[in-house]
């Protein structure tokens, strides 16, 4: 049975991680029929989205069924060693930086406990220190105000990215 | 008796016109009066007092987050990618359209520096780290992240903290004087340095869950999936927090399952309606990742 759902829906599927205890509704809504249970560290496929809710599938745990979208972690699973291999489209990144992010030790395992190991590969991070003593680019600063943006550019923007705006009040906090 | 009560009586009248106010003062009820005037006036200079408190001039704000941005781009460059530094102005500057100061000029970039943060600065400046640049997968979670940076800026949250951080003589003489004097400069330095303390200290915890909420409806106001600042926080909730690469966020924000935890409570059944927004990932792989 779990089988013939699944079936259909692998088109869209992609792999996922659960990476905290989250309740499986048959619905987008905490409203829904409860339908199961999922661990952290529960490898699942997702099929489909909607608002702050994921379609997920578990083989492992045969159930199907929504959760809330922050409570798994879309990606590619693979064993480390593959991962840091990898070809990666993102043309700017440096290998070393590329091994930094990819490096097993840079993400919690899989089980939501977090691996002994740190990164310190690659390029250093913008530590307190250096944030403190930093030296003012007046240059920089210039370079970066030649990148804004116009009313010109975004009617372009927009359109290419069907983006319309919408009237939302702001939620009070 | 009655010669002496004479005298004093005498003696009162002869030296009423030297003694007169102080007589008068000491009436009760004048003296009630002398102080309700005193009170008053302490109160509409404090009125005054705070009303310049705290209060930059836009054309200060800009100046000051001008040089606040410029220390950060000192510690760490922009990356040098001109399409990537274009394409990321436009979501912020059409993400910034959608608030309530739009008229700002808004200038945002990717900086060179593996660690994951992003930095808001008074006047409308948003720099973000390629290490968290290199975390996103979405023009909507791009969004998601310059909108927390926007609604800093949108709701003053650098100002209010270094209201709070200056004393009130400090923004009394500010005001008064032009920007162009040179004590004035001085006073601008030591307002700029104030900020760079801010950027390794962070803000108030209360400032970040308010930027979270404030961004997410910005975003979706600009037609995006409001969600997809919840998936960016779950990444970066995903990654091991003793990551040097994350010492400073960690260090100037609230644990993030608390962020996530918070957004998602206040959220519920508020965005449901939104969340169709775009979300863009092929835009976003093609202008961002291949330069």
């Amino acid at each position: 049975m779990i089988g013939a759902l699944a079936m259909p829906a692998l088109a869209v599927e992609q792999q996922a991680i659960v990476v905290r205890q989250a309740t499986v509704y048959a619905n987008a809504s905490s409203t829904a029929q409860k339908v199961g249970q999922v661990g952290a560290g529960t490898r699942v496929s997702i099929f489909s989205r909607k608002g702050g809710w994921k379609e997920i599938f578990s083989e492992e745990q045969a159930v199907i069924g929504w959760v809330r979208s922050y409570q798994v972690r879309e990606g590619n699973f693979a064993p480390a060693a593959e991962i840091q291999t990898a070809s990666d489209s993102r043309g700017f990144l440096s290998g070393l930086a590329l091994f930094s992010r990819k490096a097993s030790s840079f993400f919690k395992s899989d089980s939501g406990s977090t691996s002994s190991g740190t990164a310190t590969i690659g390029v250093r991070g913008l530590s307190e220190d250096e944030i403190r003593s930093a030296v003012a680019d007046p240059a920089e600063l210039e370079k970066m105000k030649q990148f804004a943006s116009n009313q010109q550019r975004i009617d372009g923007f927009v359109r290419q990215g069907k983006l319309s705006p919408v009237t939302i009040p702001h939620i009070e906090n | 008796m009655k010669s002496l009560l004479q005298l004093v009586l005498l003696l009162s009248l002869a030296l009423a016109p030297v003694v007169s106010s102080t007589v008068f003062a000491l009436d009760l009820g004048d003296l009630k009066k002398q102080l309700e005037k005193t009170r008053q006036k302490i109160d509409e200079n404090r009125q005054k007092l705070d009303q310049v408190r705290g209060k930059v001039s836009i054309s200060e704000e800009i100046e000051i987050g001008g040089n606040l941005v410029s220390g950060l781009l000192g510690a760490a460059p922009l990356v040098d990618d001109a399409s990537l530094q274009r394409y990321v102005n436009d979501v912020g500057f059409w993400v910034a359209a959608q608030s309530s100061r739009s008229e700002l000029p808004w200038r945002f970039g990717v900086i060179d520096s593996q660690g994951i943060n992003a930095f808001a600065a008074p006047g409308g400046y948003v720099v973000v780290t390629l290490g968290l640049f290199n975390l996103l997968d979405s023009e909507a979670q791009l969004a998601g992240v310059l909108a927390h940076e926007i609604a800093h800026v949108v709701r003053k949250h650098h100002l209010k903290a270094l209201q709070k951080t200056m004393k009130r003589d400090f923004w009394t003489s500010l005001t008064v004087k032009a920007v162009s004097d040179g004590e004035d400069r001085q006073k601008l330095n030591q307002l700029v340095n104030a900020g760079v303390q801010l950027y390794a200290s962070g803000l108030d915890r209360e400032y970040e869950y308010d930027a979270d909420l404030h961004g997410v409806v910005l975003a979706a106001r600009a037609g995006y999936d409001p969600y997809a600042l919840l998936d960016v926080l779950t990444t970066i909730d995903s990654i091991n927090p003793e990551s040097e690469d994350l010492t400073v966020l960690m260090k100037t924000h609230p644990p993030t399952a608390e962020r996530l935890g918070n957004l998602a409570r206040k959220m519920d059944g508020k965005m449901d309606a939104y969340a169709s927004g775009r979300v863009n990932a092929g835009r976003f792989r093609q202008l961002a990742k291949n330069p």
